[in-house]
């Protein structure tokens, strides 16, 4: 290149750019994100000719062919079965006794409550929606304004994928190698320090506006009584979470497991019967057939990239700019929120992972840490505008408007963003563990 | 598609026990479930494309007029099609490929070209879905509707 003074030893050619524009042009065009990754991973295996075609082909099939990608299904189950067994509402119950008496307590107990889902739950919409429909008429009993009261469910549904077990951990983990038990090890700090970032900016808020004028008081009683009824719901994530950390199950059984355990509690509790499992099944397995096979089709396109040493590439071109590793952070954290305003997760982690990933080893990041902030930045992106996954739900939920959920959710995208500032420049936040 | 996850999460929760209980795990178990998942993943995907549930980047087809939009949507199934129509060709070579040298799988001992086949029969209805979605669109088109609005992935 002879402008601007950049000099990069790999220079893109159109077999290259070709296949990247089309991408472009194919996702302008709102053709589904699997079919304008696998279109391009195509154009690109003929264009530049380092892999064989027949490699597609193959590749959709022992792509897929993964025991850990088995538990993305499961994931969703459980958490579905959570919402129809009524757990979801003990554990909301528990968490509003614990935190219920205290100054803005039913905003705290709420995100207390999202904090609890997701440690159970591995996705995240499934849970907005669930805990935006249990909570959000009780927050508005307790003076909150009806669009700030969504803006703050929304924040507290975004550590969904933040706090294990997580699907998000588990697509990374797959697409660079990194086994989703560390990942899980690794993201249950910053996913607490996203879940009281919340809680700290809904306190803060509330000083200043005076929303909540909740007069209960603290009962002991109460609470013992709270935690009895939640204690099969609590032990879900004891045995999930507790089970992978010791080494006893892998991230799939454990989630088959809290499969189980979901369902037995709701057919021994009465709140399920045999004729809403098949329902769940269905909706669960329809999530699946979108996630899975944006991951299936990103996997010969990473590889293709990396042949042609696309990634690499972008890391020199970035180097060019500047060489100051905090600027480098920065620049990443740029790209991911707007990756993660315009797009969803999935999509993003399969698209970024990759080719940050390069960048990231350069400016010796820590391959783990790299993950987590990843995947903490697209969580911002749950909650802010335009795009954000969170708002859509929540609007669909309460029929407020995206306008106005989005002005109110604007200082939580600034503290989870604090928080991801704080994981970016701090290794010991996602590593004290190693 | 039912059943393939029943049978999904039942085989694992087994697995799980037998290796508690007996302190033995199956050769077969594991591979059962990774292969039916493999179906569950290319079914699915067709039933996206019949429901017009995949995720897709819709900003601009939201500001646009029916026709508009509809144009775009027959234009995305069309990418759909062609998309699932090179892969269905190049996803049948390796089950000719197994069904030639009859190589079986690990633990079940049957013929892989069973697994394998997942991959075309999910394209082969993903190809019909998207024409069948084709149909709709053109009548939306002609008769100045919008296309049908993809079903909401969680409510």
């Amino acid at each position: 290149m002879l402008y601007g003074g950049v000099e990069t030893t790999l220079e893109l050619g159109w077999d290259v750019i070709g296949p990247l524009l089309l991408l472009l042009v194919l996702f302008l065009f709102s053709v589904p994100v699997w079919v304008s990754l696998g279109l391009t991973a195509l154009v690109m295996l003929w264009s530049t000719g380092v892999l064989p075609l027949s490699l597609l082909g193959e590749s959709l099939f022992s792509g897929v062919d993964h025991y850990a990608l088995i538990a993305i299904p499961l994931y969703l189950l459980t958490g579905d079965a959570l919402v129809r067994t009524g757990l979801s509402k003990k554990l909301l119950d528990f968490a509003e006794a614990t935190m219920g008496s205290l100054r803005s307590g039913m905003g705290t107990s709420t995100v207390l409550g999202c904090g609890f889902f997701s440690s159970i739950s591995g996705s995240d919409a499934a849970g907005c929606a669930a805990v935006g429909r249990m909570t959000y008429s009780r927050l508005v009993e307790k003076g909150y304004p009806t669009s700030y009261a969504a803006a703050l469910v929304a924040a507290g549904s975004c550590t969904g994928i933040l706090i294990p077990p997580s699907i998000a951990y588990i697509i990374i983990g797959m697409i660079l190698g990194i086994s989703a038990a560390s990942l899980f090890v690794a993201a249950i700090v910053p996913g607490v320090l996203v879940l009281v970032s919340i809680m700290i900016t809904n306190i803060i808020l509330n000083r200043v506006h005076g929303y909540e004028n909740s007069s209960s008081k603290f009962s002991f009683r109460h609470w013992l009584e709270a935690l009895w009824s939640a204690k099969f719901a609590l032990s879900i994530p004891l045995i999930i979470l507790g089970g992978i950390y010791s080494g006893i199950f892998t991230p799939t059984e454990a989630a088959a497991v809290a499969v189980a355990v979901t369902l037995i509690i709701g057919f021994a509790s009465g709140t399920l019967t045999m004729a809403q499992v098949p329902a769940m099944l269905w909706s669960s397995a329809k999530v699946n057939g979108i996630i899975v096979p944006i991951i299936a089709v990103a996997l010969p396109l990473a590889q293709a990239l990396a042949l042609v040493q696309v990634p690499q590439g972008f890391a020199q071109f970035i180097r060019g700019i500047t060489d100051d590793p905090h600027l480098t952070i920065l620049l990443m954290l740029g790209v991911f929120i707007i990756a993660g305003c315009v797009m969803e997760a999935t999509p993003n982690i399969v698209i970024l992972a990759p080719i940050m990933f390069p960048l990231a080893q350069e400016i010796g990041m820590n391959d783990i840490q790299f993950c987590i902030f990843l995947i903490t930045s697209l969580g911002v992106g749950f909650i802010t505008p335009p795009l954000g996954l969170n708002l859509f739900v929540i609007s669909s939920v309460t029929g407020e408007s995206i306008l106005s959920v989005a002005g109110r959710s604007l200082p939580y995208v600034f503290a989870m963003l604090l928080v991801v500032l704080l994981i970016a420049f701090v290794p010991a936040i996602s590593t004290w563990w190693m | 598609m039912l059943w393939l996850y029943a049978f999904i999460t039942i085989t694992i929760i087994v697995e799980v026990l037998r290796r508690f209980v007996f302190d033995f795990s199956s050769i077969w178990g594991e591979e059962a479930a990774r292969y039916a998942f493999i179906y569950l993943v290319w079914i699915g995907a067709a039933v996206g494309v019949r429901n017009r549930s995949h995720i897709s980047f819709s900003i601009i087809v939201d500001i646009l007029p029916a026709r508009g939009a509809a144009i775009f949507s027959i234009f995305g199934n069309l990418a759909i099609m062609t998309f699932a129509g090179f892969a269905l060709y190049w996803s049948i070579e390796p089950v000719l490929t197994s069904l030639k040298y009859g190589s079986v799988s690990e633990g079940l001992q049957l013929s892989r070209a069973w697994f394998l086949v997942a991959v075309p029969l999910g394209f082969t209805l993903v190809v019909l879905r998207a024409f069948e979605a084709t149909i709709e669109d053109v009548r939306a088109f002609t008769s100045n509707r919008r296309p049908p609005s993809g079903e909401k992935l969680f409510d």
